[in-house]
């Protein structure tokens, strides 16, 4: 019987109505879709590197690494390794395909970018999967009636073509996947920017789509190890050896893994042998490091994303408590025929689990897409800033799914049961005759700020503790109870704005005014909800806006400050922090020959692994950095005399990240990891940095040079002499530079417009999720208005019978809109101006460990107000065309 | 004369590397010399040689190796055989890179041990480049090495022997025994037609032994005679030569024969075919092509690679009368490589017969090769199974 009586009073209804439905559905669509889009993004930027790892480093199973590589006249001494398994020594690296537009450029502009992997191919067989499918040179005639064996080709091989891999630093393999995609052949010459040096090189065989092959969707190159070397000017080191570790017993059996106990075990042994300043490593290691660094950054993306979902179950409250209403005279006629109030409950908990199912099945489709723009998003984000890998697209699992419907349908059932129990109570014979009505309150209960102030507390409370595992868990439990708290609080504020707005509205619409007034006063335990389901959306925007727009502030500020050089040099690959890219020698001479150069201050950076955690390394002239650099100090009170002190000594600055992370103050010494083992530094200063959250510990270049060698700089900061013109400068030192090298010059302005442009682009996606969340609010007014007038039919009914116009029925509903609008962007504003303090002082602290600036937008924050309060006026327009024809309805 | 020229298809179930072409390319530079460059030094007549100067490398040279190989036993009787072999292929002599990677020559080891009371034979192979050290070959004295694997001079003055893999180990110490000597006319072995296609080439031809040897983890204390062959050229092979056959032969009488037998593609045999004949006193005497017969005998055997060596050979020196027949104690001593399908047969062997009518034995090695494909075919290696 049950299941009829839902089939005919559910899900008839359902159907009959598709424009409520498809709203709700439509709204935990989002909510989920943005969820799970966020989590696959997130997923995905750290995958496209894990991905990468595996592919990249073979079948190899420990990596021996030291920081800035490993000096290669090491390895005859560590031939013991081969007890563990064949060593093959790598260089690793990104180039860049030339294109003729990049030539004169005046700022990077967007390029190719290849992973180039260079190793012994003598031996790297046993590390690595590769198939070569042609070599260039073969017998071509042959090539068409290629034997096959099994599935796979036969590629014919030519030893000539061989030999030139092994000997010309102009030989590479590419990819047949690369091929294809930019019309090389075998034989095909290609430029390759590596750092500022351009170079040429010839195809000499094509790699089919296995093994390392398939790295960054194609873009891989394979080469010697020699002509990688040079081609990286890396020579003289290695950047790692992968050892693939031999099955127990000793045998090399390439065709079964070593279990991940042997893997432990043989980690421990090689590393209890290596001598100092080298350290094994897995590349599932190398993998958690870079998941931990980008820890904060993700979970900042996923708690924003959950306030969608939220704002979306208030969806599913409007559309239940609609469904309650709009039929509360057959419930009291079910109720009279002898349903019970249980079975009347079920019936429309189902109802919202019906909907929470349709609307989560969406919602993962839409999320698979979300994920895919985002990932683009986000994944320029992560590789500017943290390591650079191309995400993975992303990867649906049924994990997913199960968590989609794990959050979606419960919630939904959640949402729902305020207003199921509502339809349980309703008493039979007064909902026939129709003399029951809501509950309408016009005073405040003192008791209904009791327990908003206890949440409010609370809040104040969590945000004082500190971060779990450098994550601040505490800090966004007090931003949820903020909202929570808020939001129990609504009724008492709109009561408040109620009283306040009344005369205004009189005097300003008159009658109308005055009406909406009296509805908006009379459902203020209906409207609450969506008022604080808008409040809550709307203040995180605010909040967001807030901490963006004191972050650019401080970004601004500090770079004018910091960056006081007139020009800036950088090879024409952009560098990332560790990706090894250099300045070469002939470059900086050209720099350095220019008779309007003052000084000139290199600098380098290297990954460097600082108590497990991936932190950046680098060497900087102090000298020059004292005479003529703006660095701001945060400690000790003379930064400047603390940095001349340390000049030449071994004493580091750090940034006021790495300063907070790890709790280091000036004075104190830490011990890093130098080629020669382990090294204590004195901490001289902490200055201000707003580019690495990682932190960033920094020493003087002859220090530099005497623990992690001489590595060639990875950038150039130029002062010019008194009344030279920078534009004139850079035109110059581009003009010297051969064919050969392509550098990048920048002036200080053209820098300074390039920092922020990066800073904008990485908090877009922040904005675009903003604008998801206040897109479904947006639906809840629509709803909630919707509600009202099906409540208030009768109501309308009369104020037509007494001559209203259809024009003014539906300005009276276009005004409570309006109403509900502004009073929810006034709580949002104050919401958000608490979240927001939050946010720079206690959530950006904890994860970033950077000092930022308060500063309000004020201009912003007026136009968004506006904005919304238009917004809610037309979404009001749907619910007060529904007002009018019901009101006709009931007229006739 | 040694290196090898052979040539198999893969059989199914064999597991190959991908890429792997070493020795594919090092077999075509062996044998075709598609690079040789004429920064090379050919082998010219009138070649001086001194010791022990010229054990130690040739670098000016474009091919050389260093070829161990000896009967040895244990104390209980036990036989064994073993081979190593350190060779050195110059690739490019002025590499452009000045990365210690840059491949100026390849090197490459070879180790077997054979057991024929136990049915034996392991063998396992090494390549690599110089790079940091990583293998290599001095040219102020004589130390040659290839990872681990080395052959070097002590301050004694005996070659040291190391090299161990998953199941075949050496260790050995050999006194050098005879003097050094000296293959064919006026310090050069020609190898071909053309002036050049010659190689230097010596050898320690009966040389105390004892160490230990040790195969699938078993070791032996053995002691026994070697047989060292240094050679070094540029240009060794001619087009239409399919391969040989070498032998070294310890004869009881104190005697030693050295002989190699190039063959051609059409199966006669290449003029240029030699060897020499040590007596007991060490003193030697070149036996050139017409002054030996060497005839295939016994049922041919069938190695896993699909080549057919003869299982032994009937030896004719006429003018010193004599007459030997060579034979093995172990069929299955092919050295299969796995980089790029190289296969040859390089096993002991023992010899009965007559000197000038009166019975004579010995002990050596025999080497094969050629045996599959021609040397044409290095050029079509496949990559992949």
């Amino acid at each position: 019987m049950t299941t009829r009586l839902f089939r005919q009073f559910i899900l008839r209804r359902l159907v009959s109505e598709p424009g409520r439905t498809l709203t709700t559905v439509a709204g935990i669509a989002v909510g989920i879709a943005v969820v799970i889009g966020i989590q696959l993004t997130n997923a995905s930027s750290v995958r496209g590197f894990e991905t990468a790892l595996d592919t990249v480093s073979g079948k190899a199973s420990i990596e021996i690494t030291g920081t800035g590589g490993v000096d290669e006249t090491q390895l005859p001494a560590l031939g013991w390794l081969r007890e563990f398994g064949a060593a093959s020594p790598v260089i690793e690296g990104d180039m860049a395909i030339v294109t003729p537009a990049m030539s004169r450029a005046s700022r990077p502009p967007r390029t190719e970018a290849v992973k180039v992997l260079g190793v012994d191919i003598l031996r790297d067989r046993t590390v690595r999967d590769y198939a070569v499918s042609a070599w260039l040179g073969a017998d071509q005639a042959r090539d068409d009636a290629r034997p096959t064996r099994g599935d796979e080709a036969v590629a014919t091989l030519s030893s000539q073509s061989f030999l030139e891999l092994l000997t010309s630093p102009q030989s590479l393999v590419i990819t047949e996947k690369l091929a294809r995609r930019r019309g090389y052949t075998l034989g095909s010459e290609i430029q390759l920017l590596a750092g500022d040096r351009v170079q040429t090189y010839i195809v000499r065989a094509l790699l089919a789509d296995v093994g390392p092959a398939r790295v960054m969707d194609g873009n891989f190159i394979l080469m010697d190890i020699a002509a990688a070397q040079l081609a990286f000017d890396r020579l003289g080191r290695i950047d790692r050896l992968d050892v693939q570790i031999a099955h127990a017993g000793g045998a090399l059996d390439t065709s079964q893994a070593p279990t991940s106990a042997e893997l432990a075990a043989a980690e421990t042994a090689i590393g209890a042998r290596l001598p100092r300043g080298l350290t094994a490593t897995t590349p599932a290691r190398r993998g958690r490091q870079v998941e931990k660094m980008l820890a904060a950054f993700h979970l900042n993306l996923s708690a924003l994303s959950w306030v969608a979902l939220v704002v979306g179950l208030f969806l599913v409250y409007n559309t239940a408590t609609v469904s309650v209403l709009a039929r509360r005279e057959e419930v009291g006629m079910l109720r009279a025929l002898g349903v019970t109030r249980r079975q009347v409950q079920g019936l429309f908990l189902a109802e919202a689990a019906c909907l929470g199912a349709v609307g989560t099945a969406l919602g993962i489709g839409l999320g698979r897409l979300l994920a895919d723009g985002a990932v683009g998003v986000t994944g320029a984000t992560v590789s500017r800033l943290y390591i650079a890998a191309a995400a993975a697209p992303p990867d649906l699992s049924w994990a997913h799914v199960a968590l989609a419907f794990a959050i979606g349908v419960p919630l939904s059932v959640l949402a729902a049961l305020v207003p199921a129990r509502e339809a349980s109570r309703v008493p039979p014979t007064a909902a026939i005759r129709g003399s029951d009505r809501l509950e309408t309150r016009t005073r405040l209960r003192a008791s209904a700020l009791v327990l908003p102030a206890m949440v409010l507390a609370a809040a104040s409370v969590l945000a004082s503790l500190g971060p779990v595992d450098g994550r601040p868990l505490f800090a966004y439990a007090s931003a949820f109870a903020i909202i929570i708290g808020v939001s129990l609080l609504v009724p008492a504020i709109i009561f408040g704005a109620a009283r306040m707005l009344a005369r205004p509205l009189a005097s300003v619409l008159g009658v109308t005014g005055r009406l909406a007034h009296a509805h908006f006063t009379a459902a203020i335990p209906r409207l609450a909800i969506s008022i604080a389901a808008l409040s809550v959306a709307l203040s995180m925007m605010v909040a967001i806006a807030i901490m963006v727009g004191s972050f650019r502030e401080t970004v601004v500020y500090w770079v004018g400050q910091t960056l006081q050089a007139d020009l800036f040099v950088g090879p024409g690959v952009r560098p990332t922090t560790g990706s090894g890219q250099s300045l070469s020698p002939e470059v900086l001479a050209a720099v350095r020959a220019h008779p309007q150069v003052a000084a000139v201050d290199t600098f380098r950076t290297l990954d460097l692994v600082y108590q497990g955690n991936l932190v950046v390394l680098g060497a900087g002239q102090f000298d020059v950095v004292r005479s003529h650099g703006g660095l701001l100090f945060k400690a000790p009170a003379d930064g400047a005399a603390a940095l001349a002190r340390a000049i030449g000594t071994e004493s580091v600055i750090v940034s006021e990240a790495f300063a907070s992370k790890y709790g280091v103050a000036p004075g104190e010494a830490i011990t890093l990891a130098t080629m020669q083992g382990d090294h204590p530094f004195a901490v001289a200063a902490v200055y201000y940095d707003y580019a690495v959250d990682r932190g960033i510990v920094v020493m003087d270049r002859p220090v530099f040079v005497r623990y992690f060698g001489d590595l060639p700089p990875a950038s150039a900061a130029v002062y010019l002499k008194d009344g030279a013109d920078p534009d004139q400068v850079r035109d110059e030192m581009i003009a010297a530079l051969d064919e050969g090298h392509r550098a990048f010059v920048f002036t200080n302005r053209a820098l300074r417009t390039e920092v922020l442009r990066i800073f904008d682009s990485t908090f877009a996606i922040t904005y675009a999720l903003e604008l998801i969340a206040i897109a479904v609010a947006m639906f809840g007014v629509a709803g909630t208005l919707l509600t009202l007038v099906i409540e208030r039919r009768r109501e309308l009914a009369m104020l037509r019978l007494v001559g209203a116009l259809t024009r003014q029925v539906q300005r009276v509903v276009v005004t409570e809109a309006a109403l509900i609008g502004a009073t929810s962007m006034a709580i949002g504003l104050v919401m958000g101006l608490a979240l927001s303090l939050l946010l720079v002082y206690v959530i950006n602290v904890q994860s970033f460990g950077w000092t930022i600036q308060f500063r309000v937008p004020v201009p912003f924050l007026i136009q968004v107000s506006l904005a919304v309060v238009a917004a809610t006026a037309l979404a009001g327009f749907y619910p007060a065309r529904r007002a009018s024809r019901l009101a006709v309805e009931h007229e006739e | 004369m040694k290196s090898d020229a052979g040539i198999r298809d893969r059989g199914p179930g064999t597991r190959t590397p991908r890429l792997a072409l070493g020795l594919a390319a090092l077999a075509v530079a062996l044998s075709t010399g598609i690079n040789a460059q004429p920064a090379w030094k050919d082998a010219t007549a009138g070649y001086r040689f001194a010791f022990p100067r010229d054990h130690a490398s040739h670098p000016d040279y474009r091919i050389e190796w260093w070829y161990y190989t000896g009967n040895v036993a244990s104390a209980t009787g036990r036989r064994f055989g073993y081979q190593i072999t350190f060779f050195r292929v110059g690739v490019d002599p002025a590499p452009v890179n000045p990365s210690r990677w840059a491949v100026r020559d390849v090197f490459m080891a070879h180790l077997a041990v054979s057991d024929p009371d136990g049915r034996r034979y392991r063998f396992d192979e090494r390549l690599s480049r110089a790079g940091p050290g990583l293998s290599g070959a001095a040219t102020d004295r004589y130390r040659v090495w290839n990872d681990d694997w080395t052959a070097s001079l002590d301050e004694a003055g005996r070659h040291v022997l190391s090299a161990a893999s998953a199941n075949a180990a050496v260790s050995l110490v050999l006194d050098e025994g005879k003097a050094p000597a000296v293959n064919g006319l006026d310090g050069i072995s020609q190898k071909g037609a053309q002036a050049g296609n010659a190689s230097h080439y010596y050898s320690l031809t009966r040389m105390p032994t004892r160490g230990t040897i040790a195969i699938d983890g078993e070791r032996f204390e053995v002691s026994g005679e070697s047989w060292m062959d240094h050679e070094f050229g540029t240009s060794l092979l001619e087009p239409g030569q399919q391969g040989w056959d070498w032998l070294s032969l310890q004869l009881s009488d104190g005697h030693e024969l050295m002989l190699y037998q190039l063959r051609r593609g059409d199966g006669s045999r290449d003029p240029r075919s030699s060897g020499t004949l040590v007596d007991a006193r060490g003193r030697t005497r070149h036996l050139a092509a017409g002054d030996f017969v060497l005839t295939p005998a016994g049922q041919p055997m069938a190695m896993p690679s699909g080549a057919r060596y003869p299982s032994g050979w009937r030896v004719q020196v006429p003018r010193d009368g004599l007459d030997l027949t060579v034979s093995t104690p172990l069929a299955d001593q092919e050295l299969r490589t796995l980089g790029a399908g190289i296969a040859y047969w390089e096993g002991m062997v023992q010899v009965t017969g007559t000197a000038a009518g009166a019975a004579i034995g010995g002990r050596g090695y025999l080497e094969m090769t050629g045996y599959k494909g021609s040397l044409g075919r290095v050029m079509n290696l496949t990559t992949k199974p």
